[in-house]
């Protein structure tokens, strides 16, 4: 029973991996860079199993989630600079999420845009106000499983497999460096995104979990994530086998979807879109928690799904807020696949503020006690760190130097 | 409490739970007594949005004014453990804190299925 539960959790993580960020981006890399981005997605997924880890252990052993870290080891005015950041990155990924659920509801049914936004936006009310944390993620992380028709999609594209195997060794290619560091950027952002380390560690509050549920933990972030991984690696080979070379840009998401459809046909982009739409669901309900618990965490609100809607009045309140005032952005026509790459870019920024408290307090002996970092996870920090100010530092010049992967 | 105890790091900006285990906000400020040459003690914590003006120049004002201004004040006495995070002795409600979720309750509860 316990492994079957340790297998239904680790599913939900597989599932629950892929947003709309890691869509855009995989598939564009591979349609402009073909297979030569695989190594960065390998760097960015040890990279979010490092800080997962760290964090839900973290949460488990000390209770404390993200933003409760940043207020502490920040203190007021950094960790609000902090707070401020995260929230104007996560608002604009939810609102990316919420379009991108429209579109699909569209593709699939025909009917017109803006409906759909509202048909969305009550669904994923609904859902939310009257399902337990527990339900919500493995709804949409087995519904977003559909999503694995791109790596039947990826064999059946007959993709150069040496090509393939040479994108697994870091190199730069002469032609367009600038071009191929922005997507590496873009990459690294999408695999890291900070909601993830958000949802991730409040919800290892949320489930209430203890010392005895670090094994679950570790492989949570391990399995979970690392298989996660494999999904980008095949929405990339997709990108690369399809569109590579043919001066197609995926800038929908439909196309995106007709990576499945080209080799396996009608059944193929059915899967393809309600594995998307589940996906991308997921991911506007955990950057809506997200939201929600880092405002409750900095002003040491009450906050969680654990407790009734009621039992955590001020958490309740900001998420409506958050839905409503996403819902309004995407009403507006904002195409949510350029948004997305915004928000990716912008979230690269975002990422040291969130990880050195986390690197900070997984260090702190006096209440981590035995379950401190131990010198793999401080290397592997530290290491990630480094990549992160660098990517930080350079999003936004990589940016406007390729006018946001036009040229 | 006679563990010797690194305020800035582990006291100040820590949560509050109070007896039920309730989060109520955080140590905001704190109030420190003692005379010249003498020991400093602390002898009460501030919590609430009228304390970050104190703490950070004009954004802490500019906060604070958001917020509403309102700070309690929790004597030491009230103070149980500290640890992760700051338990207290008593209800939230007894000591003024948590007022915020305690306003917006009934108003949510207006909405069907919020005490599930």
């Amino acid at each position: 029973m316990k492994i079957f539960q340790i297998a239904l959790g680790i599913l939900a993580a597989i599932g629950g991996f892929v947003d709309i960020g890691d869509l855009v981006f995989n598939v564009s890399a591979g349609a402009t860079f073909g297979y030569q981005l695989l190594w960065v997605i390998v760097i960015g997924v040890v990279g979010i199993i490092v800080y997962s880890e760290m964090c839900g252990r973290v949460a488990t052993v000390s209770g404390k989630a993200v933003f409760d870290a940043v207020r502490e080891r920040l203190g007021f005015r950094t960790g609000l600079a902090a707070l401020v950041s995260a929230q104007v990155v996560n608002l604009m990924t939810l609102t990316a999420e919420i379009g991108g659920v429209a579109i699909c509801l569209q593709l699939l049914s025909g009917l017109p845009y803006r409906w759909l936004i509202v048909i969305a936006g009550v669904v994923l009310s609904i859902v939310v106000w009257t399902t337990s944390f527990d339900w919500i993620e493995r709804i949409f992380g087995y519904g977003g499983l559909c999503l694995l028709v791109f790596a039947v999609a990826a064999v059946k594209l007959h993709p150069a497999w040496g090509a393939v195997g040479h994108g697994f060794v870091p190199h730069v290619p002469t032609q367009s460096p600038l071009l191929y560091a922005y997507f590496a950027v873009g990459l690294l952002g999408a695999a890291m995104t900070p909601y993830e380390v958000y949802f991730y560690s409040s919800g290892a509050v949320e489930e209430q979990w203890g010392p005895k549920d670090l094994g679950l933990n570790k492989a949570n972030a391990m399995i979970g994530y690392g298989l996660g991984g494999f999904l980008s690696f095949a929405l990339m080979i997709v990108g690369g086998a399809l569109f590579l070379g043919k001066g197609i840009e995926p800038e929908f998401l439909g196309s995106i979807a007709l990576g499945a459809e080209v080799p396996l046909g009608q059944i193929g982009l059915l899967l393809a879109l309600v594995g998307i739409l589940f996906a991308v669901g997921g991911a506007a309900i955990d950057t809506l928690f997200s939201g929600a618990y880092n405002l409750a965490q900095f002003l040491g609100w009450e906050w969680g799904r654990y407790r009734s809607n009621s039992g955590a009045p001020r958490f309740t309140l900001t998420w409506i807020v958050l839905l409503v005032l996403g819902l309004g952005l995407v009403m507006t026509g904002v195409d949510p696949v350029q948004l997305t790459e915004y928000a990716v870019i912008f979230s690269a920024v975002a990422l040291p503020l969130t990880y050195i408290p986390i690197l900070l307090v997984a260090n702190d002996r006096s209440y981590m006690r035995e379950y401190v970092n131990g010198r793999l996870a401080n290397v592997l920090g530290l290491f990630y760190l480094v990549v992160i100010v660098v990517i930080a530092l350079t999003a936004v010049p990589l940016l406007i130097l390729t006018n946001a992967g036009q040229n | 409490m006679s563990k010797t105890i690194v305020l800035g790091l582990e006291l100040v900006d820590r949560q509050l739970l109070d007896s039920e285990d309730r989060r109520c906000g955080n140590v905001d400020d704190l109030a420190l007594e003692g005379r010249p040459g003498e020991k400093l003690e602390v002898v009460a914590i501030f919590s609430g949005p009228g304390a970050w003006r104190r703490r950070a120049g004009l954004t802490g004002r500019f906060a604070a004014w958001i917020g509403g201004g309102r700070v309690v004040r929790i004597p030491w006495e009230e103070v149980a453990v500290v640890s992760a995070h700051v338990k207290l002795r008593k209800r939230a409600d007894e000591l003024g804190l948590g007022r915020g979720d305690d306003r917006l309750r009934p108003l949510i509860q207006k909405i069907p299925g919020a005490d599930r």
